[in-house]
C-alpha cells in the first residue's frame, strides 16, 4: 500500500515538474497523506536505520537545516531534508516520496524535517512510535501570525504537551537563552542540550516590544535581565523563584557568512546538534560553516542591473527587527525596499508592523515601500518620521523594484524586506524564475 | 496660545500589548506633537505606583492573552484598580482595546467556564463559548454612534470572547463588515463617559485618524476645561490606506 503511495507520488512529483505546475513539494504528500493518514509513521517504521531530526521555531528553520545538512553531508552522512517552507506533514510526506527509491526504501543516513510550529505535535506523533534515533531542535517561539495561530501561549502549550510524548531515547535541543523554551525543556526527562550566544555579543539590558516571555513560567514573577540579545531572549534571572538560564554552549569560534544575532543562534544550533547528535568534530563543523550559502530569500544575494540585492525574509515583529539591526551593522551605502503583503502564508493581521521598530532604520537610505497592504506599512514609517508623504510608495511591486533599483546606484545595495509571499514574487521578478 | 501638555498613561505596555497596541500610543503622541503639545508618556507596569496613575490625562491598555491577562488582573485588584475605576468615573478619557475592554466589565467567562470578576466599570459581560466555537477572526468596518465620528472605522479582530452590553444604546459602533461584540446582535464596543472600549485592532488609531483626534480634544477639553478644535494635518496616506481595506471588504 505505501510502496504503491510513494510510487504514485513519485509519478505525481514527475508530471508536477515535468510540466512545470510548481506545488511539487507538497501535493504528492497530500495525496498520501489522505489515502493513508499514518503515511510518514509507517515508511519511517519500515526505515529504521534513518535518524531523523525535528526542527521547530518560528524563525530560523529554513537555515538551521540547511547548516545542519551541509555539515553533516561534509561529514560524509547521507541526509535528505523537506522543502523550505512545505513544512507540514504533507510536505514533509512529499520529501519522503522524492527521496524513497522505487522499492521504497530511504537510502540515507539521516532526514531533517523543518516543522511549522503550530504542527509540531503532529509531527511528533508520526516520528514518535518509530524506532530510529530522535532529535528535535526548538529554535526560538514569537508572535507570529496571530490570525492563524491564535496565542503564543498556545503554541508554547502545545510544544509542552508534544514532548511529553517522545521515546525516552529522543534528544532535545534548545535556545537556553529564551525563558520558556528553556522551561519548557527544563521540565522534561529527556536528555536536553542548550545552544546561545556569547554574552558579549549581547548588546541590550531589556527586552524588546516585541517580546513575549518576560514573566517567569513557573511563578509569573517579572524576570529580571542583565542581558538581552533580541526580543526576549537573554540572560535572566527571577526574582520571584530563582530561575535562570540554564549552561548554554555558545561556540565562539565558529565562522559565520550569514549576519545578525539571530544567525549566531542558528549556527549554534546547528552545531550543537551535529556534534552532539552525530558526534561531528568541532573542526570539521567549522571548516563546513566557512562557505555556507543561505536558503532562498534567507540574507540571499542577487545581482540585479548592476545593483547588489540581498533580501532578508521579514515576516514578524522579532524576525523585522533582527533584520534592521543586521542591515545597520552591515553598514553599506544603498536603500531598502519595504514589501507588505496580507495573504494566507503572511496573516491576514498586519497589526504585527506596529510591534516592529521602524525608528531603527538607518537614516541616511532611501526607503520605498510597496506590497498589497503598501499604504498600511507607509503609515508605520509615517509614525516613525521616516517619510513625510506618499512618494515613496509605490503599489506595483514590479515598478516599485524597478524605481529602488534606479535609485540605487551601480555598486550599492538594495536591501528587500518582503513577507513569505512578496519574498516569492520579488524573487520571481529579479531572477526572471519562480521557485516554489 | 498657551502651551498645552498632556500625559497619556500606557497601562501594563509589557504584559497588554498583542497586535501592535502600542501603534496607538505612537499615533496618538505623534499627532499631539504635530500640533506643538507636549506628551508624556507614563508607563504603568505592576511595580508602578498608583500614584503615577492618577497623574494621567489619557488612559489607554492594549490587548493580551490569557496568562498575561491574570497578572494583570490580581494587580487590579488592588489600590491601582480603585484609582482606574475613580479616573473613569470622573470622565478621564481612555481607550480599552479587546481584552483591556473585557476587563473593564462585570465578568469574563473563559474556555472552560471560569469565571473571572471584571472591574466592573462599563455594563457588560463577556463569555467564551468554548474552544469547540471559532474564534472572530477578521478585517472589520463599523459606523460609530458617537458625534464627532462621521468616518467609518476599520480595524481587524481576533477574539474568543463574545460580549454583551446592558444597554445597547451605549455600543460605540454598528457592525457592516465583520462580528463586532459577538457575532449576533450588530453592535461594537462601548461609550461609556469619555471612555471607549472595542475589539478593534489593527491597531486602531491609525487607519482611523479622526478617532485618534477626538480622543485628544476629549483629553484637552477635560484637563483644560475649554473647547479645542486641533487642526487638521495631512492625512493622505491614512486615506489611501483605509481605501484599501475599505475595497477589500468591498464597500467602496
Amino acid at each position: 500500500m505505501n510502496l504503491l503511495l510513494v510510487l504514485l507520488g513519485k509519478l505525481a512529483l514527475f508530471v508536477s515538474q515535468t510540466f512545470n505546475l510548481g506545488s511539487g513539494s507538497t501535493w504528492p504528500g497530500h495525496i498520501a497523506m489522505e489515502t493513508n493518514s499514518n503515511f510518514v509513521r509507517d515508511v519511517l517504521k519500515s526505515n529504521p536505520n534513518l535518524k531523523i531530526v525535528l526542527i521547530a521555531g518560528t524563525n530560523g528553520k529554513t537555515t538551521t537545516s540547511l547548516m545542519l545538512q551541509k555539515i553533516l553531508e561534509e561529514a560524509k552522512l547521507k541526509v535528505f531534508r523537506n522543502e523550505a517552507g512545505a513544512n507540514l506533514l504533507n510536505g514533509i510526506a512529499s520529501s519522503i516520496i522524492k527521496n524513497s527509491n522505487i522499492l521504497g526504501n530511504l537510502v540515507y543516513d539521516i532526514a531533517i524535517f523543518e516543522v511549522d510550529e503550530n504542527n509540531l505535535g503532529e509531527a511528533i506523533k508520526q516520528v514518535s512510535n518509530v524506532r530510529s534515533q530522535l532529535s528535535i531542535v526548538l529554535l526560538n517561539l514569537f508572535r507570529d501570525q496571530l490570525d492563524r495561530y491564535g496565542e503564543v501561549n498556545t503554541i508554547a502549550k502545545k510544544w509542552d504537551e508534544a514532548l511529553r510524548k517522545l521515546p525516552l531515547s529522543t534528544v532535545i535541543f534548545t535556545n537556553g537563552d529564551d525563558p520558556k523554551l528553556s522551561d519548557i525543556a527544563n521540565d522534561s526527562t529527556l536528555v536536553r542540550y542548550y545552544f546561545g550566544i556569547e554574552e558579549k555579543e549581547m548588546k541590550s539590558e531589556k527586552p524588546g516590544v516585541d517580546s513575549d516571555f518576560t514573566y517567569c513560567p513557573d511563578c509569573q514573577t517579572k524576570l529580571k535581565y542583565s542581558k538581552t540579545s533580541y526580543s526576549h531572549l537573554g540572560k535572566f534571572m527571577c526574582p520571584g523563584c530563582g530561575l535562570t538560564n540554564p549552561e548554554t554552549e555558545t561556540f565562539p569560534n565558529l565562522p559565520h557568512s550569514l549576519f545578525g544575532k539571530y544567525n549566531i543562534y542558528n549556527t549554534n544550533a546547528a552545531a550543537l546538534v551535529a556534534n552532539k547528535a552525530f558526534d561531528v568534530p568541532i573542526e570539521k563543523i567549522k571548516d563546513a560553516l566557512s562557505d555556507f550559502k543561505p536558503a532562498f530569500g534567507r540574507q540571499e544575494v542577487l545581482k540585479y542591473k548592476n545593483r547588489e540585492i540581498i533580501m532578508l525574509l521579514s515576516k514578524n515583529p522579532a524576525g523585522f527587527n533582527q533584520s534592521i539591526e543586521a542591515i545597520k551593522d552591515l553598514n553599506k551605502k544603498g536603500n531598502i525596499l519595504l514589501i507588505l503583503n496580507d495573504r494566507i502564508p503572511d496573516g491576514r493581521d498586519v497589526s504585527w508592523i506596529w510591534d516592529v521598530d521602524f525608528e531603527n532604520l538607518p537614516k541616511d537610505s532611501k526607503i520605498f515601500i510597496t506590497g498589497d497592504r503598501a499604504y498600511d506599512m507607509g503609515l508605520r514609517v509615517k509614525y516613525a518620521s521616516i517619510i513625510h508623504n506618499s512618494e515613496f510608495i509605490i503599489q506595483n511591486l514590479e515598478e516599485a523594484i524597478e524605481e529602488a533599483t534606479s535609485e540605487t546606484s551601480t555598486g550599492e545595495t538594495l536591501f528587500i524586506l518582503p513577507t513569505y509571499s512578496a519574498m516569492l514574487e520579488a524573487r520571481k521578478i529579479i531572477t526572471g524564475k519562480a521557485i516554489l | 496660545m498657551k502651551k498645552r501638555s498632556i500625559t497619556i498613561g500606557w497601562l501594563y505596555p509589557d504584559l497588554m500589548n498583542t497586535y501592535g497596541d502600542r501603534g496607538n500610543i505612537i499615533v496618538l503622541t505623534k499627532r499631539a506633537e504635530w500640533r506643538g503639545i507636549n506628551v508624556k508618556v507614563e508607563q504603568i507596569f505592576v511595580s508602578t505606583s498608583e500614584k503615577r496613575l492618577a497623574t494621567c490625562d489619557l488612559l489607554f491598555m492594549g490587548g493580551a492573552q490569557d496568562t498575561q491577562q491574570e497578572i494583570v488582573n490580581r494587580d487590579l485588584q488592588d489600590k491601582k484598580g480603585k484609582v482606574l475605576i475613580d479616573k473613569i468615573e470622573k470622565e478621564t478619557p481612555g481607550l480599552f482595546i479587546c481584552g483591556a475592554y473585557q476587563f473593564l466589565g462585570k465578568y469574563y467567562k473563559t474556555a472552560d467556564g471560569k469565571e473571572l470578576k471584571g472591574l466592573g466599570i462599563f455594563p457588560l459581560f463577556t463569555e467564551n463559548p468554548g474552544e469547540s466555537h471559532a474564534r472572530l477572526i477578521g478585517n472589520v468596518m463599523v459606523e460609530p454612534k458617537v458625534e464627532g465620528l462621521t468616518s467609518p472605522i476599520v480595524g481587524f479582530e481576533n477574539h474568543g470572547g463574545r460580549t454583551y452590553l446592558d444597554y445597547k444604546n451605549n455600543r460605540l459602533a454598528d457592525v457592516t463588515k465583520g462580528f463586532g461584540n459577538n457575532g449576533k446582535d450588530g453592535s461594537e464596543g462601548i461609550v461609556y463617559k469619555n471612555s471607549f472600549g472595542t475589539y478593534l485592532h489593527g491597531p486602531i488609531l491609525p487607519k482611523n485618524p479622526q478617532f485618534a483626534d477626538l480622543l485628544l480634544t476629549k483629553t484637552l477639553e477635560h484637563k483644560y476645561g475649554e473647547k479645542f478644535h486641533l487642526e487638521p494635518l495631512d492625512d493622505s496616506i491614512e486615506t489611501k490606506a483605509r481605501e484599501i481595506i475599505l475595497n477589500k471588504l468591498g464597500s467602496l
